[in-house]
């Protein structure tokens, strides 16, 4: 499922447009874990990235129930989209060929796995910047769904 | 038992919480309510559209534990997670708080706040936050 113009812009740092959003995960008994992440990217039009900065329970929740939601949250702007699909994370030391879902660990790496440099949290307000940025790897979802949270209508399937 | 301060009454209250929810065998499910209503200690009350109570329906009858992220600014400034158990009465979602976590990125990301004492709790975000709630 490829990602709109419109879904990219949401799906970038907040400072370029885009929006905090909240990832949701659970463990394989279905204890559910939600968490806003504030460096969230996109790669190849059909992945949702977000940098790992040492998230714990998200990591063990991955590790055994790979799948993820992920909502739009600060600035919605109309944007009321919940993400669904395969997440999980990846981090250096992968065989490099290591693949999740199509995406290959390496290129996923290469492009992401240093947020500081590629889009320096420079706009965010230094009360709520974290102290460091400093990232593990890369949490990446497979989109497969998107469906719509606004109360009326939610669940209505939007891609 | 958990107890909520009147900080995170105030952003829960005011913005509402991003609620996850999953089948018994993890398949997650999030709604969106942007307000809510603090009773007691720990109830956290949040009224949904049908359309919201036909998509957790199912979940929170097999699986009533949830979790809830403050919703919009919240999600920045209001780094909390509260994780309960949860029931439906008709069209209001009703959540027995039992743990509270705090999510503000960097060393405290992660920390269990509920077991806490209640003035360590206010203590901590008294020197961690300025806010007492959403803007007006």
């Amino acid at each position: 499922m490829k990602l709109t113009d419109e879904m990219k812009e949401a799906l970038s740092i907040i400072g370029g447009g885009g929006a905090v959003v909240h990832l949701t995960t659970c463990s394989a008994d279905g204890k559910p874990n939600t968490v806003a992440e504030r460096f969230v990217g996109v790669f190849k039009d059909e992945y949702i990235v977000i940098a790992d900065m040492f998230a714990q329970k998200t990591r063990v929740n991955l590790f055994e129930n790979p799948i993820g939601v992920i909502t739009i949250a600060h600035p919605v702007k109309g944007r009321t989209w919940a993400f669904r699909g395969p997440t999980t994370i990846l981090q250096e030391g992968l065989p490099p060929d290591y693949k999740f879902h199509g995406a290959v660990a390496k290129e996923v790496l290469d492009e992401w796995g240093n947020w500081a440099e590629k889009e320096p949290p420079s706009e965010v307000p230094p009360d709520i910047k974290p102290p460091r940025l400093v990232q593990r790897g890369v949490i990446i979802m497979k989109v497969e769904e998107c469906y719509s949270y606004k109360p009326e209508e939610a669940g209505k399937k939007i891609l | 038992m958990a107890k909520l301060t009147p900080r995170m009454r105030n952003w829960l209250e005011g913005l509402g919480a991003h609620i996850g929810t999953a089948t018994k065998k993890g398949f997650p499910t999030v709604i969106v309510v942007d307000s809510a209503k603090v009773e007691g200690d720990n109830i956290v009350k949040f009224q949904l559209a049908d359309a919201q109570v036909e998509q957790i329906k199912q979940n929170i009858e097999e699986n009533p534990r949830v979790a809830l992220g403050p919703g919009g600014l919240g999600s920045i400034r209001a780094a909390y997670q509260f994780k309960g158990s949860a029931r439906l009465e008709g069209n209001t979602l009703i959540v027995e708080v039992n743990e509270i976590y705090c999510t503000k990125p960097g060393p405290e990301a992660a920390l269990r706040l509920d077991v806490l004492p209640y003035e360590s709790i206010i203590k901590f975000e008294n020197t961690r936050w300025r806010d007492t709630g959403p803007p007006k």
